[in-house]
């Protein structure tokens, strides 16, 4: 699903983000991607969303070569990743309903589709009843499931979490980390960027620990 | 994944094989999204203008005025140039004639009417010419004052052709001077020459100045969805990392351009209907003065209808030049 192949980036002012990395993640699995802070779990998930581009190496997404990505692809590329960012990145002008129905409307997905695939993605998070509220109105751990359900409406076969833990308490994170083995089990490829170690240890996946953009240790 | 690759791929020109009745398929299925997005895309302009009704309706009355100007002035410009078309096809030489009475007068009349480039002539003796002078002049009472008549008699000769103006009539009216009994020839056509040329000078001062409007039409569009756009960063941010292209960014800027054109236009038309209503009456008051039954015909449909298309196609332009390179800018950190 995943592969990195000698993968670099250094940015503009000289900081490398990561340093020759190469790892291999198949379809189906869920990783944890660790490390400190500026370690390069951000960067590592900005590449396969093609944010950024590597300085130097190969990224594979789905047999897809990144490199051979034009700008005009990048949009069909994400369409088939759902992503939880850390500060959620809903749209505070718009409904639950609304916020998560976006990436359907964005590949034109028929209304009375959205409709039915809004609500199922809702009711998996638990947040059925509050399709009409807008996000304000919302708990952060409830934010953070719209989130959720706005990253896995569209069905990806790819899901990527940038610290979707980061602002929550240990009993809503450990529910937030349980619908992504949830999705997972279902047989969608999860990679999740977290500095969680608490958390992490009491789940039992891979996990690949980065140390300032290098891979220190592959392993469960 | 992979089988979400494969379509992707067939989309993009890969052109796996596939069943005439899966793309037929498909082929519907994009057209109904495209339309669908679309109109998610007006609804969405829509909903934004109502969201800011002030800023909204000054940004449209300073369009509406910038286009209501030039527009005006086209306007009326076009029609008194009409009037004066229809003065210069009444056109008319006026044959003054010597101390030349009855049948010498009519056989004069005869010679003139034999010219092969006069349509008509007709005798005013010195009488008819007073009579008619006194009804159109306002000066009946001053007239009646004096001892004789100083009218002299005089033919009023319609010419056959008046295409190309008062040189035209030159020969005609060398030809009519050389004749017996002649004093004097006038064409009655100079000054109506004099207004075309103030006419098209006031065109060409419209035109200059429709083109500094239409100008200043654009920077208003630009910086308007310049700021609209700017207010939106985060929502283009949030499209583009769910995998939203530029075009389906830019489509809801490009439908407020329009929609803004669009209400312009209409309330531009409305403005310069009430404006030539108000100002009809003035004029007709001034027509009077000259025996014209001449009026405004008001904002004619068609030019109303150009207007509305030529500030919505203003407004699509505008909006684009301002979504064109900043949309892409924005993106995703």
């Amino acid at each position: 699903m995943i592969r990195f192949e000698q993968v670099s980036k250094r940015y503009s002012n000289g900081h490398m983000g990561l340093d020759n990395l190469s790892f291999h993640i198949k379809v189906g699995e869920m990783v944890f991607i660790t490390g400190h802070s500026g370690a390069g779990k951000s960067t590592l998930l900005k590449l396969i969303m093609c944010m950024e581009r590597p300085s130097s190496g190969q990224v594979h997404v789905g047999g897809q070569n990144l490199r051979e990505l034009s700008g005009d692809d990048i949009p069909h590329l994400r369409r088939q990743v759902g992503v939880v960012f850390q500060n959620h990145q809903l749209l505070f002008d718009r409904t639950v309903f609304d916020n998560v129905a976006l990436p359907l409307i964005i590949n034109g997905t028929p209304s009375a589709e959205v409709g039915r695939r809004v609500r199922a993605a809702l009711d998996k998070v638990g947040l059925l009843s509050k399709e009409n509220l807008y996000p304000i109105a919302l708990s952060g751990g409830e934010q953070q499931r719209v989130g959720v359900a706005r990253a896995v409406v569209h069905k990806p076969a790819l899901l990527l979490a940038d610290e979707p833990t980061g602002n929550l308490d240990p009993a809503l994170s450990a529910e937030i980390m349980s619908l992504f083995e949830d999705f997972n089990r279902v047989g969608v490829t999860v990679i999740i960027a977290s500095h969680d170690l608490p958390l992490i240890a009491t789940l039992d996946h891979r996990m690949l620990t980065l140390d300032q953009g290098r891979l220190l240790r592959d392993g469960e | 994944m992979a089988d979400d690759k494969q379509k992707t791929s067939a989309k993009r020109g890969a052109r796996a094989p596939s069943g005439a009745a899966r793309s037929r398929h498909s082929w519907k299925h994009s057209l109904r999204s495209w339309l669908g997005s679309h109109r998610d895309s007006a609804r969405q302009a829509f909903d934004r203008l109502r969201h800011n009704p002030l800023s909204s309706a000054m940004t449209i009355m300073v369009m509406t005025i910038v286009l209501a100007l030039p527009m005006g002035l086209a306007v009326l410009i076009g029609q008194v140039e009409r009037l004066g078309v229809d003065w210069q096809r009444a056109a008319q030489l006026s044959v003054y004639l010597q101390d030349v009475k009855g049948e010498a007068a009519d056989s004069l009349l005869e010679r003139v009417i034999a010219l092969d480039q006069v349509a008509d002539a007709q005798l005013l003796d010195a009488e008819q010419a007073l009579a008619e002078f006194k009804q159109y002049s306002g000066m009946g009472d001053a007239l009646d004052q004096l001892a004789y008549n100083p009218l002299p008699a005089v033919i009023v000769v319609t010419p056959v052709s008046i295409e190309g103006g008062a040189s035209t009539l030159e020969p005609l009216r060398d030809r009519l001077a050389a004749l017996e009994g002649v004093d004097q020839v006038q064409i009655d056509l100079l000054w109506i020459e004099r207004l075309t040329r103030i006419l098209a000078l006031l065109e060409r001062f419209t035109g200059g100045l429709a083109v500094l409007l239409v100008l200043a039409l654009l920077l208003v569009m630009i910086n308007t969805i310049r700021l609209a756009i700017e207010s939106r960063r985060d929502e283009i941010v949030v499209i583009k990392l769910v995998g939203g292209t530029d075009a389906f960014v830019r489509r809801p800027f490009l439908y407020i351009g329009v929609l803004y054109g669009l209400l312009a236009g209409l309330l531009a038309w409305v403005l310069l209907a009430i404006g030539m209503g108000w100002l009809n009456s003035a004029v007709r008051e001034v027509a009077t003065l000259y025996q014209s039954d001449f009026e405004l015909a008001g904002m004619p449909a068609v030019d109303g209808l150009t207007l509305v298309a030529g500030a919505m196609l203003l407004g699509l332009v505008g909006a684009w030049l301002a979504v064109g390179r900043h949309i892409a800018d924005i993106q995703p950190e």
